[in-house]
């Protein structure tokens, strides 16, 4: 026990890569067993989806710009947003099994690998039916983009992959500190639930909020760092406020300590006994 | 009807046992609708005029949130119950009690319904009563607004039932489920009021029977016109007694059928 201790610390990317690669093939074959139910969750995907933009257009008809946005502008948010959403979808969609891992006490077996209990707990399940998200994110982006004639360079080309990704880090992090909260309270699944439905705000522009609710949304829940503050850097490349610049390092320092929050839950996490 | 009764209670019981889980949801809604507040406001902010569609700025807020709270006193997880139980073989349990499986159902979640009413939506309608001042008449039309929130939570019930039998046909719980979700949010106008659907698109959506669930008794409570007593209640009424009535048949149709092809391993 004490060797693979030591070893645990010495390993590194590559190796975690190697692994991941195995465990997502497995994963894969095992989902392709199941047609039926992959056909009916991609549907399912695309009609939340299709819902989704339904809704915003017709919104729009009635009210043709929001706080000084045009239509134009508010779907380059919307498409930014689940763009950055698809990681979350995608990667870290195990984590809504996680309290009932813990429940049933499951959970020791990911304790016992030599390897870290929170990756190797998050990279058993790949969710397909996230792609499904990132086509239509792709489809409104540059729908939004062409209409909005934003010069297409080397230079925003890379602001936008960078900003895509630390971006996609905000909501990744509120799910992973809902999902550890039932290493502490049982059937804690409202905090994940309640949490999820904070990320259909984040296609808004946070200017919509004013004074103690501003601060919230960027501090507390920080869904405006989800697609407003990084979208600005592009959208508004003349006047781009500090946070804009900011919000990779901010998604990357959140991100670390939800993990360590979890990391701490999967820490102090028994078993149940039997 | 004792028998039923005693469902009930448990099912009130039941949703005591979790006070923390609705003392979060409470939290929960408060910030989600400061989120919902805000937009709005910035929404008709931008507008220019004080009434969009015949709804000013405070009867969108007011039907929103109602809406929010409705849904949060109506939500049940019938499909995700009855396909667990499917997985796992308990269902047989249900089967063989001597109960109609379905009306166990009912009077099982009519308990917790109970119990929502009191911890969440009632709250919410005091607190929305008091901020927009008076905007809610208090008069017949809440009498008649208990009524149809009734008929939706029946019709609400029958839409579960379908779309949980369809479990019995297929394990794919999360894309049934989601589909179900995004079409009763949108049609049902618990997103956007339904008045401010474009005119042709509206009058589809008018003829499904989802507009029963929210925007019926939401409209019934705003006195809007056609739904007072003058113009057209007892219609409205009367579509959603007809539509409880068809999807009962409907629904239960459906489950006699599929219950004789249920496959369970073990349990």
């Amino acid at each position: 026990m004490s060797e693979t201790m030591e070893l645990r610390a010495k390993r590194g990317l590559a190796f975690y890569a190697r692994i991941y690669r195995k465990v997502l093939a497995q994963d894969l074959k095992s989902k392709m067993s199941y047609r039926a139910d992959f056909i009916i969750s991609t549907f399912g995907m695309i009609m939340t989806n299709a819902v989704g933009f339904i809704s915003f257009y017709i919104l729009f008809q009635n009210f043709p710009s929001i706080n000084g946005w045009n239509y134009y502008e508010m779907l380059f948010f919307y498409g930014f947003s689940l763009i950055a959403l698809t990681p979350l979808q995608c990667l870290f969609d195990n984590n809504w099994s996680l309290r009932y891992a813990v429940e049933s006490g499951d959970f020791i077996k990911y304790c016992f690998r030599p390897i870290n209990v929170f990756f190797y707990f998050i990279s058993e399940v790949f969710d397909v039916k996230g792609l499904g998200q990132l086509a239509f994110g792709i489809m409104v982006l540059v729908y939004a983009w062409i209409h909005l004639a934003i010069p297409v360079t080397v230079i925003t080309m890379v602001q936008l992959v960078l900003l895509l990704i630390t971006a996609s880090l905000f909501m990744i992090a509120i799910m992973n500190f809902a999902a550890a909260t039932c290493f502490w309270i049982q059937r804690s699944g409202y905090v994940m639930v309640l949490m999820f439905r904070f990320k259909d705000y984040a296609k808004y522009p946070a200017s919509i909020f004013d004074g103690l609710f501003k601060i919230i949304f960027t501090f507390v829940i920080p869904i405006a760092f989800i697609a407003y503050y990084p979208a600005l850097v592009i959208l508004r490349p003349d006047e781009i406020p500090l946070l804009s610049y900011l919000s990779p390092a901010l998604g990357m320092l959140f991100f670390y300590l939800s993990y360590k929050f979890w990391m701490l839950g999967a820490r102090k996490y028994n078993g149940t006994g039997s | 009807m004792r028998k039923y009764s005693a469902l009930t209670r448990a099912g009130i019981m039941q949703e005591l046992q979790f006070r923390l889980g609705t003392f979060a949801t409470i939290f929960g809604n408060l910030i989600y609708l400061t989120l919902i507040y805000n937009l709005w406001k910035a929404i008709y902010a931008s507008a220019g005029t004080e009434v969009v569609n015949g709804m000013t700025f405070s009867d969108t807020i007011i039907y929103l949130v109602l809406a929010t709270a409705l849904f949060n006193f109506l939500e049940m997880f019938i499909v995700w119950d009855m396909s667990r139980s499917i997985q796992s073989g308990a269902i047989v349990l249900d089967l063989l009690k001597p109960l109609k499986y379905r009306r166990l159902k009912f009077f099982e979640y009519f308990g917790r319904n109970v119990m929502t009413f009191f911890t969440t939506f009632l709250p919410t309608f005091i607190i929305v009563f008091f901020i927009t001042k008076g905007a809610i008449k208090i008069g017949l039309n809440i009498i008649f607004f208990m009524i149809s929130v009734v008929l939706a939570l029946m019709v609400n019930f029958y839409i579960e039932m379908f779309v949980a039998t369809i479990c019995l046909h297929t394990e794919s719980t999360w894309g049934i489920n989601i589909v179900k979700e995004s079409i009763v949010l949108l049609f049902s106008g618990a997103t956007i009021p339904l008045v401010f659907f474009p005119e042709k698109f509206r009058i589809v959506v008018e003829c499904m029977p989802f507009r029963c669930i929210y925007d019926t008794p939401l409209n019934i409570l705003l006195q809007k016109p056609g739904y007072t007593m003058d113009t057209g209640l007892w219609t409205m009424l009367g579509m959603q007694v007809v539509w409880c009535a068809g999807l009962s048949v409907v629904s239960r149709m459906f489950w006699d059928i599929s219950v004789k092809r249920i496959t369970v391993n073990g349990g």
